[in-house]
């Protein structure tokens, strides 16, 4: 009698089990949407007292996995901010199911919808998608090109190497920031020459991004493309190359900055102190004095004094 | 040509030559600063430049904020100029470069207020009282408000139907205002709310680019212009001894029984002239002048009834109270004129007063006395689609509103206080809670603070100037020369020990494309703000903190103090002083910068004079790089000590 209330009761729980299952996956587009759009109200929420119950909401719309994706693509139009980081933070849980429908996505109208997609195809990270960028590298709209070049660096794929090279010429400050950033992050000696030459952008973000992108080459090849660069007509261009040089800051780098010092050039002469205190505080390399006895001048000795302090005692960053 | 004349071309030019070399010398201590400081950095101050296009640009922006968003440094130059316009006595000359000021960008014409034609301008009233001064001053303020005021609207909406002029004041409202009830609202409610109000923005977008605010704030000034012109003649024949009042008041002899007043002049509808006495107004009223006493006013205003209003007290202590938003110095789809020459006065305000402009143009003058301004939101010198001035010349005056005040620009919108002499006190705030960050904090978004609808319409230019007194300011979150969206907030202080206190987004600061600046000029001032503050710029947006002289006392949490965020541009400059700086959270503060979009803002940190303290990443006499993408400072002695003082 036990075994059959047993089996009556395990039976009953399986019929309904697998009528919710079928209910579930039965769901009308019009009942899925429903049921979205009421999760990322809650999803989305900036009010204080509901923040937590955002990250489970989160999670729930990214259980939902690729069935979500359309109605939450079609959400990108929205002009919350707020909004338009949670689908990606979504989206990205989703990760590789959502490729497909991203990736039709990037032929629609809205550059706004593209400029998103990429950003998010970017964070999902899965070389699947390098194809579908590079055909939208070259949009007529910048934010398009900047979001597609970055996508593709985060990728990290060397198909993207000519389109991030073609984008060092871009005419828009942003995109060539984008190339340089990206052009960090690929594993290719082909872009060092090009990111030398970016140290002399006009564009600030693409300038002081390049020298964070020059230090994860291989120096063999940037040392003497950086020496190259120390005559440049550009004062920006030659600083930072300097700049680069101390923090290699090996032999053949602090060679290179001793030979600065004596140019003829004051800026050159003080930004090279300046690169030499900064990569040897402690004066191994015995150039201090020499520098000393060459800049008098009060504001430019105090500069090349607080580089010292400051890579000596490690509370700054080493200019 | 003779020789004699060539010699004087030779020495005008020679004298113009020498006045530009010592001009080029002549660069500020802040300029020098700033140079000197980018260059250690590998930046330039030309660096300091924000796109046009991050979002498509709308047809609301202003010239003026578009071309500061080019050259946010500027600002610096801009808020130094503004500070010098006014004139005692003329605050239609402030008005008029702030009209300037509110062209859109790409308008290349601005329309004229409307011109009465022919008899237009001399409509027929018959005289009441017997002084012809009175009587024409009157006849042309009759013209203003039976012609000039209602043509120059009907020309502000003419391409406008009915249901969209009504939404105006409806909808359009209630983007401006909050509830306290929102507190407590549900999540959905919220959702729903926020929906609503994007709806209404974008139904605005459809038919705003329509709107032009021209003709009615060109016709505010010229009758603000007029006013004080003739009541200058007025005032001075009322000071001509005891009886010059009741001269003055003198009305024609005899009037029929069943004569109708309403066709004289001065009687008209909505028409009152005070006597010496102290009287009491109540109602909505179009013209009042009151020659004297301590005046009791109650005032009224219908929008769905636009009309101009302008009211002129000669002396006396007096009361102004408001029964109806849209009073007390506010155009609402029209001109709100209200000018108090003495006394020590108190304005009782609701919402949309005291100095507000809202698709029109509204002005308080104070010329003189210890004033007090109360109001809710939208007011005490607060513009949308309009200019809107709170000018006060004297004593020491209380500031006290709730929400969007103390120079608030909105769209198409400018709003300033300028407040001449007196040791003034400014609140903002403590009525509306942040619900969004907060459970213990209210929104301000006031003191000198520009604001757009995101990401659909640009902002406006909101300003404090201050020229004299120790002063004391206080907001909670917004305020203080700061702004949010396409928008400029500046407070500029050009004396005095000032107390700024604030909680978040203040101080000199930018949110969201936008542009804060906060100047000082000389005094020990004492800033303090929890954070975003002091010089922040986030979110492609520039904060500039300039204070040029004293012995001043800086404190902040975080992300304050020359913090760029979100590729935004942070500057604090201090030019003398013995100054103290005090930080809680190094790592974001006093020259630092943060990534965003895989690259980094700008925090840039100065201090040129002085032996100086700092709690955070300064030091005296050094120059530094934070641990940031990318930011630094320096405190250097660039001012040589003047030897004679020892």
């Amino acid at each position: 009698m036990k075994i059959k209330i047993f089996i009556a009761v395990i039976s009953f729980i399986l019929v309904a089990a697998l009528t919710l299952a079928a209910a579930e996956s039965n769901r009308t587009p019009v009942q899925l949407q429903k049921r979205i759009d009421s999760i990322f109200v809650i999803a989305s929420s900036g009010e204080l007292k509901y923040r937590d119950k955002v990250d489970p909401a989160i999670e729930s719309l990214a259980k939902l996995g690729a069935k979500a994706v359309p109605p939450l693509i079609d959400k990108f139009t929205t002009k919350s901010a707020r909004e338009r980081l949670t689908i990606i933070k979504i989206l990205k849980k989703i990760g590789s199911p959502a490729l497909p429908d991203l990736i039709d996505a990037l032929s629609r109208p809205e550059w706004l919808v593209i400029k998103r997609v990429c950003w998010t195809l970017g964070d999902i990270s899965d070389s699947a998608a390098v194809l579908s960028l590079l055909g939208v590298a070259n949009h007529d709209n910048w934010q398009v090109r900047e979001y597609s070049i970055r996508a593709l660096g985060k990728i990290g794929d060397l198909r993207a190497v000519a389109a991030v090279i073609n984008s060092f010429n871009d005419s828009v400050g942003q995109v060539r920031k984008a190339a340089v950033v990206s052009a960090g992050k690929l594993n290719s000696a082909e872009t060092i020459s090009y990111l030398v030459q970016m140290l002399g952008d006009s564009y600030y973000g693409a300038r002081l991004s390049a020298v964070e992108a020059l230090l994860t080459k291989d120096t063999t090849r940037l040392l003497a493309q950086l020496k190259e660069a120390l005559n440049s007509a550009s004062g920006l261009k030659a600083k930072l190359a300097m700049k680069v040089l101390g923090k290699i800051g090996n032999d053949e780098a602090m060679d290179i900055l001793s030979e600065q010092l004596n140019s003829g050039n004051r800026q050159k002469e003080v930004d090279a102190a300046i690169a030499i205190m900064s990569a040897d505080p402690q004066d191994i390399c015995g150039y201090h004095e020499s520098v000393f006895e060459k800049i008098k001048d009060r504001l430019a000795l105090l500069k090349i004094e607080s580089a010292r302090a400051s890579a000596g005692d490690g509370t700054y960053s080493a200019n | 040509m003779s020789v004699k004349s060539v010699y004087c071309m030779c020495l005008i030019l020679s004298l113009a030559l020498s006045a530009s070399a010592q001009n080029n010398k002549k660069m500020s201590p802040e300029k020098q600063g700033l140079l000197l400081l980018t260059d250690y950095l590998g930046l330039h101050p030309k660096d300091i430049s924000f796109r046009q296009d991050y979002h498509d640009p709308d047809g609301f922006r202003l010239s003026k904020v578009a071309a500061l968003m080019s050259q946010p440094l500027d600002m610096i130059g801009y808020v130094d100029e503004l500070k010098g316009v006014h004139i005692k006595g003329q605050p239609e000359i402030l008005a008029s470069i702030l009209f300037d000021d509110l062209a859109v960008t790409g308008q290349s014409s601005r329309s004229r207020a409307y011109r009465p034609q022919g008899t237009e301008a001399g409509e027929a009233y018959t005289l009441y009282f017997l002084n012809q001064s009175l009587n024409q001053f009157l006849a042309r303020m009759a013209v203003y408000i039976d012609q000039v005021f209602p043509r120059s609207t009907e020309m502000m909406l003419a391409p406008l139907s009915k249901k969209q002029k009504r939404f105006l004041t409806t909808k359009f409202k209630e983007i401006i205002t909050s509830d306290l009830e929102e507190e407590f609202y549900t999540i959905e409610q919220h959702d729903s709310l926020e929906k609503a109000e994007e709806r209404y923005a974008d139904q605005f977008v459809e038919f705003a680019h329509k709107i032009d605010k021209d003709p009615i704030i060109r016709a505010g000034i010229d009758c603000l212009k007029m006013i004080l012109l003739e009541t200058k003649r007025l005032r001075k024949q009322l000071r001509g001894g005891e009886d010059a009042a009741e001269d003055f008041m003198r009305v024609t002899g005899f009037l029929p029984d069943n004569t109708d007043l309403s066709a004289f002049l001065g009687r008209q509808p909505g028409w009152a002239i005070g006597g010496p006495d102290n009287d009491y107004y109540n109602g909505d009223y179009y013209f009042i002048l009151d020659i004297g006493g301590d005046d009791i006013y109650d005032l009224e205003y219908d929008p769905d009834n636009p009309h101009g209003v302008i009211i002129i007290d000669f002396s006396g202590n007096d009361s102004y109270r408001s029964r109806s938003d849209f009073t007390l110095g506010s155009g609402c789809l029209s001109v709100g004129i209200l000018v108090d020459f003495e006394g020590d006065d108190r304005y009782d305000a609701k919402s949309f007063s005291l100095g507000s402009g809202y698709f029109g143009f509204g002005i308080l003058y104070d010329a003189a006395g210890d004033d007090r301004y109360d109001g809710d939101t939208h007011v005490q010198g607060a513009g949308s689609f309009g200019l809107g001035l709170l000018v006060d010349e004297g004593g020491r005056d209380i500031y006290n509103g709730a929400l969007f005040a103390q120079g608030f620009g909105f769209i198409e919108g400018c709003g300033l206080i300028c407040d001449t002499k007196g040791s003034d006190s400014y609140y903002a705030g403590g009525k509306y809670k942040d619900i969004l960050r907060y459970d213990d904090h209210y929104i301000s978004l006031s003191q000198g603070f520009g604001y757009g609808l995101r990401p659909v319409m640009s902002g406006g230019i909101g300003g404090i100037i201050d020229l004299e007194g120790n002063d004391s300011y206080y907001t909670d979150i917004f305020g203080q020369g700061s702004s949010y969206w396409w928008s400029l907030g500046f407070i500029s202080d050009k004396a005095g020990n000032d107390n700024y206190h604030s909680f978040q987004y203040a101080q000199g600061a930018g949110t969201h494309m936008s542009l804060g600046i906060l100047t000082d000029d000389s005094g020990n001032d004492v800033y303090f703000s929890k954070g975003v503050s002091q010089g922040c710029g986030h979110d492609y947006s520039a904060g500039i903190l300039l204070d040029r002289n004293g012995n001043d006392t800086y404190t902040a949490y975080d992300l304050s103090q020359a913090a760029g965020s979100a590729n935004g541009v942070g500057i604090l400059i201090d030019n003398s002083g013995e100054d103290r700086y005090f930080i809680h959270n190094e790592k974001n503060s006093q020259g630092y910068g943060n990534p965003r979009r895989d690259f980094g803002s700008i925090g840039l940190f100065i201090d040129l004079g002085g032996s100086d303290q700092y709690l955070g990443n300064g030091r005296d006499d050094f120059f530094w790089q934070t641990k940031s993408k990318w930011g630094g400072g320096m405190d250097i002695e660039l001012i040589p000590e003047d030897e004679t003082k020892k």
